[in-house]
């Protein structure tokens, strides 16, 4: 059952992190824009569950009093009627992903807006600012998310017993990546995805061909945000509780830019091959921390080594492999295809003289 | 400790910090991540020298300076100079600088497990109030900190002002290309930079725990303040750093201090908020900061109105 319970564990944060290495691929890797804030949108999506959802519950059923305690109520009452009828938890999972995708894009908008005024290392600090605050207000105010207690979420899959209820909601967080994975390879093969790398190469190229880079910047932020916020929103659901401190810098934002830089920029598959071996790497790490502290003799806790090891990885490969595991490739579009087609005849022609 | 005591000393080292910042800025061209780790690496240093040998945090304070320098010249060798060479971009190094706090945190924070245990008295938070004491009517921290940053802006001045290793610097922090064709050699300026940084950031460590409570965690969450402070004073000025670090870290602290009479003490813990309101009004306003803004035509347009 442990090797089983390893490889659903995997399965799990391999499609939480894809969906949000994606989204941050959509931002920097074809965009340009460093989001240093990329936690910001997560954590986004744990309040939409957690804090906007829960209160609606809450009007529905008429409870009142402290988030903290209500929340509880509210997942008793609600899993009750989950258990009876399977529809009402499957029309919660999809209203909790709305509000989050909706509140994601919201806050992504607003806060890209001072980025018209400023260069990309204003902009990087700016956003880790904002991300950092939002933790700790989150983490410190209790009436938002519950604070350092945490809220608790209404089980959406409450009508599966709980052995199969793990395999189940992996299902569902890999449909959803696959399903986000589709949709962001297809907007990024699209002109719009050329429009973005044109921007990431100069933006004065493309404001010069009459398109707003204002726009493209609030537009691209704003599904970023939205499709991150969709990994906030369904990890908090598959936990069934949402505290502030799981959603914290070095897991939601360095990580994702460790994983999109080690598969390579650029590229949706990339994101695919950096997120499976980050996920294994950490969680076999997590899984055997204790025998791997027992078998070195350390004498502090191992998520330090889980720090010092991945700070490592990520300089290893930015200096010895800035392109990633997969090199970025043109999009070939018919035009293209055409050109080269004329070039091999051509070649051809050249030598065969 | 009054509130305006307090406001100082918390001011002097946020000023500490952000000089720091601000010339690696200005000679990397890369807002350094890590710098709020490179303090609290000073305050385990103290902490260490206090436990083992019973040396008062004070007096470890040129200790600090020293092995502060060691570490930010450790940095620039082994992580940025081979990215500035292989002509990395500019969020490639600041995503470097996130990853070397990642690994001062995992080290900071290995470390204050394996003090505890050899100590048997807990290291992953600590603070040094206990240990103060009073200057006349004045309290010791307050005394000392001011005399740090007298020093420490002294010799700054008189390095960069006074010698023609200075003049050097100066030139290459303004005009890199410039000073690189009239014989200055800019790598060296840039190791100095980081080594005098992570130095005055190591000496603000060292006087941080007297203030507030030190976690290993805490460089990630000064940061906000330093690079706050940083900004308003326009990120490529070492005079507006000084400027920035006393308008941020009055304006925390005293806010916060009103907002606590009216609303009580709960809101002392956002005192962060305020840093990240400064800075994006600031940003707004005058987004190269308070160098930039040009008084005698603000003064010209307010001639018109009256």
């Amino acid at each position: 059952m442990a090797g089983e319970f390893l490889i659903l564990n995997i399965v799990i944060w391999i499609g939480l992190y894809l969906i949000v290495g994606l989204s941050l691929n959509i931002e920097y890797g074809f965009g340009g824009i460093p989001n240093f804030g990329r936690a910001f949108a997560v954590l986004m999506g744990a309040i939409a569950v957690g804090g906007i959802v829960n209160r609606i519950l809450m009007m529905i059923f008429g409870v009142s009093g402290q988030i903290i305690d209500a929340s509880g109520v509210v997942k008793t009452t609600v899993n009750g009627l989950i258990a009876q009828n399977p529809l009402i938890g499957i029309a919660l999972l999809i209203f909790g992903l709305l509000v989050a995708a909706i509140l994601g894009a919201v806050t992504g908008a607003l806060f890209i807006l001072p980025s018209a005024k400023l260069s990309e290392d204003y902009l990087a600090i700016t956003l880790l600012a904002i991300s950092e605050v939002a933790f700790m207000v989150s983490y410190y105010h209790p009436d938002i998310i519950g604070g350092y207690y945490g809220v608790t979420v209404p089980n959406v899959l409450n009508f599966i017993p709980g052995e199969q209820r793990l395999f189940v909601f992996s299902l569902i967080i890999v449909g959803i990546a696959l399903l986000v994975y589709y949709i962001v390879n297809r907007m990024l093969t699209s002109p719009y995805g050329r429009l973005l790398k044109a921007m990431r190469e100069n933006d004065a190229v493309v404001r010069a061909y009459g398109k707003d880079i204002m726009n493209l910047r609030i537009r691209t932020v704003a599904v970023g945000s939205a499709i991150a916020a969709l990994a906030g929103a369904l990890y908090s659901m598959f936990s069934v509780n949402v505290i502030a401190t799981n959603f914290s810098r070095v897991e939601w934002t360095f990580y994702p830019f460790l994983m999109i830089l080690l598969g390579g920029l650029g590229n949706t598959r990339g994101v695919f091959v950096g997120v499976s071996a980050f996920v294994v790497a950490r969680i076999f790490l997590i899984t055997y921390k204790f025998e791997i502290v027992q078998a070195l003799g350390l004498p502090f806790d191992p998520v330090w080594l889980e720090y010092i090891l991945f700070g490592i990885v990520m300089l290893v490969i930015l200096v010895y492999r800035p392109e990633g595991l997969l090199r970025e490739k043109p999009v070939m579009t018919s035009p293209i295809k055409k050109v080269l087609e004329k070039r091999k005849v051509k070649a051809k022609a050249v030598s065969a003289k | 400790m009054s509130v305006l005591e307090g406001a100082i000393i918390y001011s002097n080292l946020l000023v500490l910090l952000a000089i720091g910042l601000t010339m690696t800025y200005i000679t990397t061209g890369v807002p350094n991540f890590a710098q709020g780790s490179f303090a609290v690496f000073g305050s385990y240093l103290a902490l260490t020298l206090l436990r083992f040998y019973g040396i008062h945090p004070y007096l470890s304070i040129p200790v600090a300076l020293i092995f502060g320098g060691v570490l930010g010249l450790v940095i620039y060798i082994g992580v940025l100079k081979p990215l500035i060479s292989r002509g990395a971009q500019i969020v490639i190094l600041m995503i470097a600088t996130l990853a070397v706090d990642l690994i001062l945190l995992g080290i900071i924070g290995a470390y204050s497990d394996y003090l505890g245990t050899v100590t048997k008295k807990s290291a992953t938070r600590f603070i040094f109030t206990p240990y103060d004491f009073p200057v006349g009517f004045l309290s010791g921290i307050f005394v000392v900190s001011v005399l740090v940053i007298a020093l420490i802006l002294f010799g700054l001045y008189l390095l960069l002002y006074k010698t023609k290793f200075g003049v050097a610097m100066r030139a290459s922090m303004e005009n890199p290309d410039l000073a690189e064709i009239m014989g200055v050699n800019v790598e060296i300026t840039r190791t100095v930079s980081w080594i005098l940084s992570a130095g005055l950031a190591a000496t603000a460590g060292v006087l941080l725990p007297f203030r507030q409570e030190i976690v290993p965690m805490t460089g990630g969450i000064i940061i906000v303040s330093i690079f706050a402070s940083s900004i308003v004073g326009g990120l490529g000025s070492i005079f507006g750093a000084l400027l920035g670090g006393y308008i941020v870290g009055m304006s925390e602290s005293f806010v916060t201090f009103q907002f606590s009479e009216v609303f009580g003490p709960a809101v002392l813990v956002y005192s962060r908020v305020i840093s990240l309101i400064v800075l994006v009004i600031m940003l707004i306003l005058a987004p190269k900061g308070i160098v930039s803004i040009k008084w005698r035509r603000i003064k010209w347009l307010a001639s018109f109105s009256s």
